[in-house]
């Protein structure tokens, strides 16, 4: 008998129990939908409410940007699907070396949010075209391996990618739709830092 | 020697604007309007310059690797248009100034990526775009989409500003500072459409 595959849910939860005050760009659909049920609405995460495939590239932003500076990681968390989506930004992520990026792919071979069509990613070694990208690549499984990797990464120099297979399981959440300008004014405070806040 | 065994250059070179025949010497309205959009982008000292690559931009991108040595700010190859969005969105949240420019026959791959990332997450960046197609354009194959990009970005509800022959180019560095201030003022993305061929 094997064992069955972690969730997204256990994902996220690991991902934020481990990375709590750190800042979290999560793409959209089922991810933010399912990260609300987790930990309900945090200041550090920055929630991408469309724009599939632009998290990477959003979360390399952060990690060049000076805000990073406060942080051990920037973390964004990513589909296999908005992977491929963006997939040229793996090359970009690998010419620019950013030492905080974490990004951490959740893969389950679908597109969650439109209804689990299947996506490329089965074809495909992820883990190898990162590495061939010059990111350090793992591939994980099990809850023991997230937690072993991701609380490693947070001391090691990136970019890193952490590949995490999924099951297919998906929950119910609710629709998440705020003014887009209130998660903007809320990251970028939290980014700011308490001393801006002051 | 056919046209299948000359250099690119060669074929280019072959066929020269239009205006050149009658006495306007394109080329030197192409380094005016470059150092006039230098000025520009010197005056606003970006903290990172996202570009792609551009014929026409040529002089500019190649002062912005050389600044960017001297340390005035990164330079930042991009592999498509809508990465810089991406990028440049994380950097506005963390506090940098991006800057990017591009080619307007690549403005449709920005597109999702403007109206559902940087506008409505109130993310102000200014874009350089060079304008490609119509009068002086030697590529049959660029006209359709470039002439329409002004209506095109209007109808998407961006911002928007032009340089072109009716503008003086003495006004043209100032055009930059300007439109920069006006994405900053206004909390959106802009664009600047810079025709340096006519």
């Amino acid at each position: 008998m094997t064992a069955s595959k972690l969730t997204r849910l256990e994902a996220l939860q690991a991902i934020a129990t481990e990375y709590p005050s750190e800042p979290l760009v999560i793409a959209l659909g089922t991810m933010v939908r399912e990260m609300l049920l987790s930990t309900g609405r945090q200041e550090n995460h920055l929630y991408v409410l469309d724009s599939m495939g632009l998290p990477p590239a959003i979360g390399l932003g952060v990690a060049l940007s000076p805000a990073a500076r406060h942080h051990d990681k920037v973390v964004t968390i990513e589909g296999d699907g908005g992977l491929l989506m963006g997939f040229s930004t793996l090359a970009t992520i690998g010419l620019l070396k950013p030492e905080k990026l974490l990004l951490i792919v959740l893969d389950n071979g679908a597109y969650a949010a439109t209804g689990m069509q299947r996506t490329a990613a089965p074809a495909l070694d992820l883990r190898g075209v990162a590495t061939a990208c010059g990111i350090d690549a793992y591939d994980v499984a099990t809850m023991d391996d997230l937690q072993a990797v991701l609380r490693g990464s947070r001391s090691v120099p990136g970019p890193t990618l952490l590949r995490v297979v999924i099951g297919p399981e998906n929950r119910q959440a609710p629709y998440f739709l705020p003014d887009p300008v209130e998660l903007t004014l809320s990251f970028q405070r939290y980014l700011a830092g308490p001393v801006a806040a002051a | 020697m056919d046209v299948f065994t000359r250099k690119p250059q060669a074929i280019i070179a072959a066929v020269p604007p239009i205006t050149s025949e009658l006495g306007v010497d394109a080329k030197a309205g192409v380094e005016e309007r470059s150092q006039a959009l230098i000025r520009g982008i010197e005056h606003i000292a970006p903290t990172h310059v996202l570009w792609l690559p551009s014929s026409t931009l040529k002089q500019v991108i190649e002062h912005v690797e050389r600044r960017a040595g001297e340390g005035a700010y990164v330079s930042l190859p991009l592999t498509r248009e809508e990465e810089g969005i991406g990028i440049a969105g994380g950097l506005t949240l963390g506090g940098a100034k991006p800057l990017l420019i591009v080619q307007d026959n690549g403005i449709g791959n920005a597109l999702t990526a403007l109206t559902t990332f940087a506008q409505p997450y109130h993310l102000p960046m200014l874009l350089i775009v060079s304008q490609r197609g119509g009068l002086n354009e030697y590529n049959s194959m660029i006209h359709t989409l470039c002439e329409r990009v002004d209506d095109i970005v209007d109808a998407s509800d961006l911002r928007f500003f032009k340089l072109d022959e009716r503008v003086p180019t003495e006004r043209w560095a100032t055009t930059v500072a300007a439109a920069w201030e006006h994405a900053q003022m206004t909390h959106r993305p802009v664009l600047l459409l810079c025709n340096l061929l006519y």
